[in-house]
């Protein structure tokens, strides 16, 4: 009997020790062995091409950070190692729901990022909040993601894509263009796009002409382009994803139809994919948002800034450095700022942590600062417009004055 | 004015779409097995032609040409090789769907293994570097080129089913096989020939569609085959000449649909199937006026 009351007594001893240990997060002896980040790429399909380099991005800053030891954590007051889970979604949303899931009940990680995009982002926005998991969002930027009952998303590299075309519309109205057209593939990160562009327009007196959603999935634009066309707008916005606006820069080529102004937003974020399937005469003059690594951070006080970046990441190819490279490194150090920051690894703490850093961080990205829903707001999108260099294009920021590296030139020749 | 741009650009596609689905049908017809992995062999086309223009320097038209004898010999083989376990099986026609799917699938994944899952598309300039007037109306020369060299592949077979001693056998096997071998016709080697010729026209094809689909992605054959089934389905299934009716059809109701409802244009396929799957199964072209 005595000995079972010593035995109690001792085992009772040893639970509270051990909940004092959980209960003391400074405390190194219950520090995890890793960091696990989890995350899903798109090995194919649709998003593939925009994927895979937002992922290389990611996994270069693990590797970054691994070499010094692994990411500091502020509440263990010590280096950690990163450890990286991932799964294929092969650009299927359904799919990745269900990888999301498995990230977080299965593999318990520590850090959640999403998919490239706002179509792979979705799934993981919902999963994410009933499992009160923090959401790092590289690049689903549609606004519908953020609500003021969401504490668990943070979008980390890009403004959201309500406030992506505001430099856009400022420039459209100050080129006094009064017929502008608008094409836009009907999916969360296009239609607040337009949607965005359109109210500005009519608040600064314009009203499309044209304003039309489509399919994504569509990739016969030479009727469209007809229909635009007859409208003789000074102005053609296509808001699509990569294959779109390929699709719709070839189409709109072969149809020998001239508009004086034709903007698409991925120039600016995979040029060298979009110039290889093009050509320079196809993106010559035509516009886009700019972003980095043409748009240059180099005064950063997290990480590497865009040259010391771009030299590390692809010292042998460096014209082949995309905005999604970026990205993805960019998402690396908003979590670096957070484990850093953070007073434990509660995903509660984590939000809050990326709170406390907001617009304090100055990046390769630009300055991170969110608002109460998590949105990105700090990090604005100048107006680019592509120029022919030899035989390829260059990218020079033509809007707000004040990023820019070239005047606009409109009509385009 | 847009009425007639899209009438005509319906047409040009039209004519296309009837090539595109045509492998398809024929291998239907013939065997009465849907080939799941056709829309992956016009996507291995369209990286035959991509590869010729900028590797070879040689035009993209000509893989149409330059796959006829590999892919007649390859799905010949492949037939040969295939058909007899199918027979064995206890439902050839849900084995060969399961064993099409798995080669549809082995199709993609070694194209993106060696094309990568980027996008890829050939510069119109390929083809030409003006538009093409046509009643008045400037149209991409692709849609022209396109179009002009779908119709001699879809003359040529037609020429050969009709005209020809094998074409002729193609088409008893089509009607009736146990017929067709009463009557001394080798139904193994026209049904190997029909399957390699399947073939072909589904590789030729890809060669127009990289320029008319807008590039070329490894993951775009079920697109590609779900787009063929619907032409096939409207024109009449395991009827060659209701291809082209189904082709027109689909090409003339999508871009009018681009052209007045862009929103559902993707919807139309779809909505076309059902509507001929309800009201007409046997497709517009019904048994009775099959050129087959």
């Amino acid at each position: 009997m005595n000995r079972y009351l010593v035995a109690t007594a001792g085992l009772s001893l040893l639970g509270l020790s051990v909940t004092a240990c959980g209960a003391s997060p400074s405390s190194s002896s219950t520090a995890p062995r890793a960091i696990t980040v989890g995350t899903l790429y798109s090995g194919s399909g649709a998003f593939a091409t925009s994927s895979q380099p937002q992922l290389a991005g990611l996994k270069f800053w693990i590797s970054q950070e691994n070499s010094k030891g692994g990411v500091y954590v502020g509440a263990y007051h010590k280096r950690i190692h990163v450890k990286l889970v991932t799964y294929n979604d092969q650009s299927s949303a359904t799919t990745a729901a269900t990888l999301y899931t498995q990230l977080i009940t299965q593999n318990k990680v520590n850090v959640l990022v999403s998919d490239f995009g706002s179509v792979l982002t979705a799934p993981a926005v919902t999963i994410a909040q009933e499992h009160h998991q923090l959401l790092f969002d590289p690049t689903g930027t549609g606004t519908v993601f953020f609500t003021p009952g969401n504490k668990y998303i943070v979008l980390t590299a890009l403004p959201t894509s309500g406030i992506w075309p505001a430099p856009l519309v400022q420039f459209l109205l100050a080129q006094h263009i009064s017929k502008v057209a608008i094409l836009y593939d009907s999916n969360d990160f296009d239609a607040s796009q337009a949607a965005t562009v359109d109210s500005g327009l009519k608040a600064g007196g314009v009203t499309p002409v044209y304003y039309q959603a489509v399919p994504s999935a569509t990739a016969s634009y030479g009727t469209l382009i007809q229909s635009i066309k007859a409208t003789n707008p000074g102005a053609v916005l296509e808001f699509g994803y990569p294959p779109n606006d390929i699709a719709f820069l070839q189409a709109l080529r072969s149809s020998g139809v001239h508009f004086p102004m034709v903007f698409t937003a991925f120039p600016g974020q995979l040029h060298q994919l979009l110039e290889s399937n093009v050509g320079q005469a196809g993106l010559s003059y035509t516009y886009s948002y700019g972003f980095p690594p043409q748009l240059a951070y180099n005064t950063v006080n997290e990480g590497l800034g865009t040259s010391a970046f771009v030299q590390a990441f692809a010292p042998t190819d460096p014209a082949s450095v995309n905005f999604l490279d970026i990205a993805g490194y960019q998402t690396g150090l908003v979590i670096q700022a957070a484990l850093r920051h953070a007073s434990s690894l509660s995903q509660l703490a984590l939000r809050n942590a990326v709170a406390s850093v907001s617009g304090s961080l100055n990046t390769i990205d630009g300055s991170f600062k969110i608002d109460s829903q998590g949105g990105q707001v700090g990090e604005l999108l100048p107006v680019s417009q592509l120029f022919p260099s030899g035989s390829t294009t260059k990218i020079q920021m033509v809007y707000p004055p004040a990023s820019a590296t070239h005047s606009a030139v409109y009509p385009a020749p | 004015m847009l009425l007639e741009y899209a009438i005509v650009a319906g047409l040009l596609f039209g004519v296309f779409y009837a090539y595109l689905a045509l492998g398809l049908n024929l291998i239907f017809g013939v065997l009465r097995i849907v080939n799941l992995a056709h829309g992956d062999l016009v996507m291995l086309g369209s990286y035959l032609a991509f590869e010729l223009y900028y590797a070879w320097h040689w035009s993209p038209l000509l893989a149409i040409v330059v796959a006829v004898v590999p892919c007649i010999l390859v799905g010949g083989a492949l037939y040969l090789g295939v058909a007899p376990r199918l027979a064995r099986a206890q439902d050839p026609e849900m084995m060969s769907l399961v064993l099409f799917f798995g080669i549809s699938q082995v199709i993609e994944a070694i194209a993106a293994f060696g094309f990568t899952s980027n996008e890829r598309s050939v510069s119109a300039n390929a083809l030409g570097s003006h538009p093409v007037g046509i009643l008045g109306q400037a149209y991409p020369v692709t849609w022209v080129v396109v179009a002009a060299a779908s119709v001699p592949v879809l003359l040529i077979l037609f020429a050969y089913l009709g005209r020809t001693r094998l074409g002729r056998a193609t088409r008893a096997v089509m009607a009736s096989p146990d017929e067709a071998a009463a009557v001394g016709i080798n139904v193994r080697m026209v049904s190997a020939l029909t399957f390699g010729v399947g073939v072909a026209l589904a590789v030729g094809a890809g060669s127009l569609a990289v320029f008319m689909l807008g590039g070329v992605t490894p993951t775009e054959g079920v697109s590609i085959t779900i787009l063929s089934f619907a032409v096939i389905v409207v024109g009449g299934l395991g009827n060659p000449l209701g291809t082209v009716v189904g082709g027109l059809v689909l090409g003339l109701a999508f871009q009018l649909t681009l052209t007045f409802l862009p929103n559902w244009a993707s919807l139309v396929p779809y909505v076309l199937l059902l509507a001929v799957v309800l009201t007409r199964p046997t497709g517009v072209l019904s048994r009775a006026r099959r050129l087959a």
